[in-house]
């Protein structure tokens, strides 16, 4: 039992009972969690940009930092862990932000569109979401019960 | 509003917050003068032998990798840039303001330092942007300093997160600033002003300090930089980089467009590159203070 912390572009996986898969402070970054309840997998990756062209070799350095890239890695590495990726439960959190009139700093909603486009690609869409407004986010979910468990400064925690 | 203290109480604190070394507050002053030179700042270095210690364990900490062993200053200062000095001088002498836990934010220690050095990097990055002339470093001085009021106000508003956020939330406080108005008298931004006079910070800082969140208020002479901390800042809260409860809980003006030329483009290159930015110089900063090599 052990806990998977994943920082900004990492992505990971466990189907270990009892570990926690978690990751901090989700401000207009998305978590897209993936749960196997038939193997008790859980994945995550945490996307800060929605596109990797803006910078291949970090891309290929930390694919996890943008969705084209970090969604199709933890699918992979679920498929290898034994997962049936076709009939994996999708959760969405993130993708914070503060309102700009001039539209450039909403990264957060950039965030989430690319993030459900990539997600609509592989035939796959979430079942709950808690996603925009403006409130971090850290997000723990167990292999054990599959749970997404939210939780923000000031906020008592909460799941979806 | 689960209570109302005095602003004067508040107020009375900033007397008993630390004063600046004599180090520090030469080189806010010198590096706020755009005719400063690099030797000016060496200078000051060589005369405060814990700066001068605490500068080579950081140039030569493991996050910069560099080959041989740096010994002279002015090669430590030239790697590191001018701006990374202030900020060790800074944090020298004010560490007990920055590395306090801010309990009323809901923040754990260290949590303040980290956001300050994001907010440095963005808002340095940020004025680079500017189409006329700016200080850059002043900008990274500004981020390190913009909230240093939090560390004082903190302690009054322990307790109260959960009710500040309904506040808002439910349109009574329009922002976290207006809520700690309500319930103090004084916002953090205030307060900072007020430790900034103490310290007698140089103008351009004063205003950064005390406008980072209305930065369309500050004098029109430094209203650019006040604007390039102002989206430095929401940056890093952008990042996850808040300093607890208060993370997004502004307004951002808008009216930074008459002052800075932003793209998509370049506000995502910006969020990678601080993303980048920060990690090194956390880690290049935390080895010095640790004494490691």
């Amino acid at each position: 039992m052990s806990n998977l912390i994943l920082g900004v572009g990492d992505f990971g996986a466990s189907n270990s009972p009892g570990d926690i898969v978690k990751t901090f402070a989700l401000g207009s970054c998305v978590a897209v969690i993936l749960l196997d309840p038939g193997t008790r997998s859980v994945g995550m990756v945490h996307v800060a940009l929605p596109d990797s062209s803006i910078n291949r070799d970090k891309a290929k350095e930390r694919p996890g930092y943008f969705a084209d890239t970090g969604i199709p890695m933890l699918l992979k590495q679920m498929s290898s862990m034994g997962c049936n990726v076709r009939k994996l439960t999708v959760k969405l959190a993130g993708g914070a932000q503060i309102m700009d009139p001039n539209n450039t700093f909403n990264i957060g909603k950039r965030n989430i569109l690319a993030v459900k486009k990539l997600l609509w690609q592989h035939g796959m869409g979430p079942v709950a979401e808690d996603i925009g407004a403006n409130y971090s986010r850290t997000v723990s979910v167990s292999t054990n019960t599959g749970e997404v468990v939210l939780s923000s400064p000031g906020r008592p925690p909460w799941k979806i | 509003m689960p209570m109302t203290i005095d602003s004067s109480e508040v107020l009375k604190r900033i007397e008993d917050a630390p004063l600046l070394s004599s180090s520090a507050s030469r080189l806010l002053q010198i590096t706020a003068d755009p005719e400063h030179s690099l030797g000016e700042v060496a200078d000051i270095v060589k005369t405060d032998a814990a700066l001068t210690a605490r500068v080579l364990r950081v140039v030569n900490s493991a996050a910069f990798g560099l080959i041989s062993t740096i010994s002279s200053i002015d090669r430590a200062i030239s790697y590191l840039g001018e701006r990374l000095v202030v900020g060790i001088a800074i944090d020298i002498c004010a560490s007990q303001l920055f590395d306090k836990p801010l309990t009323g934010y809901e923040a754990q220690r260290g949590d303040l330092w980290r956001h300050d050095l994001r907010v440095a990097i963005a808002s340095r990055e940020i004025a680079r942007l500017a189409p006329q002339d700016m200080a850059v470093d002043l900008a990274f001085t500004g981020g390190i300093l913009h909230d240093i009021g939090k560390s004082i106000l903190s302690e009054f508003l322990t307790g109260t997160a959960q009710s500040v956020l309904e506040t808002i939330e439910k349109g009574e406080a329009q922002d976290y600033l207006e809520a700690e108005r309500a319930m103090l008298g004084i916002d953090h931004a205030m307060v900072g002003y007020e430790l900034a006079r103490k310290w007698q910070l140089p103008e351009p800082l004063q205003q950064v300090i005390r406008f980072h969140h209305k930065p369309s208020e500050a004098d029109e002479e430094h209203r650019s930089l006040v604007y390039a901390v102002h989206l430095g800042d929401i940056i890093a809260m952008m990042g996850g980089g808040g300093t607890g409860s208060d993370t997004l809980q502004y307004h951002m003006d808008s009216a930074y467009t008459d002052y800075l030329d932003i793209s998509v483009e370049q506000l995502t290159m910006t969020l990678l590159h601080v993303e980048e930015e920060f990690s090194k110089m956390e880690a290049s900063l935390l080895d010095g203070k640790d004494g490691g090599t």
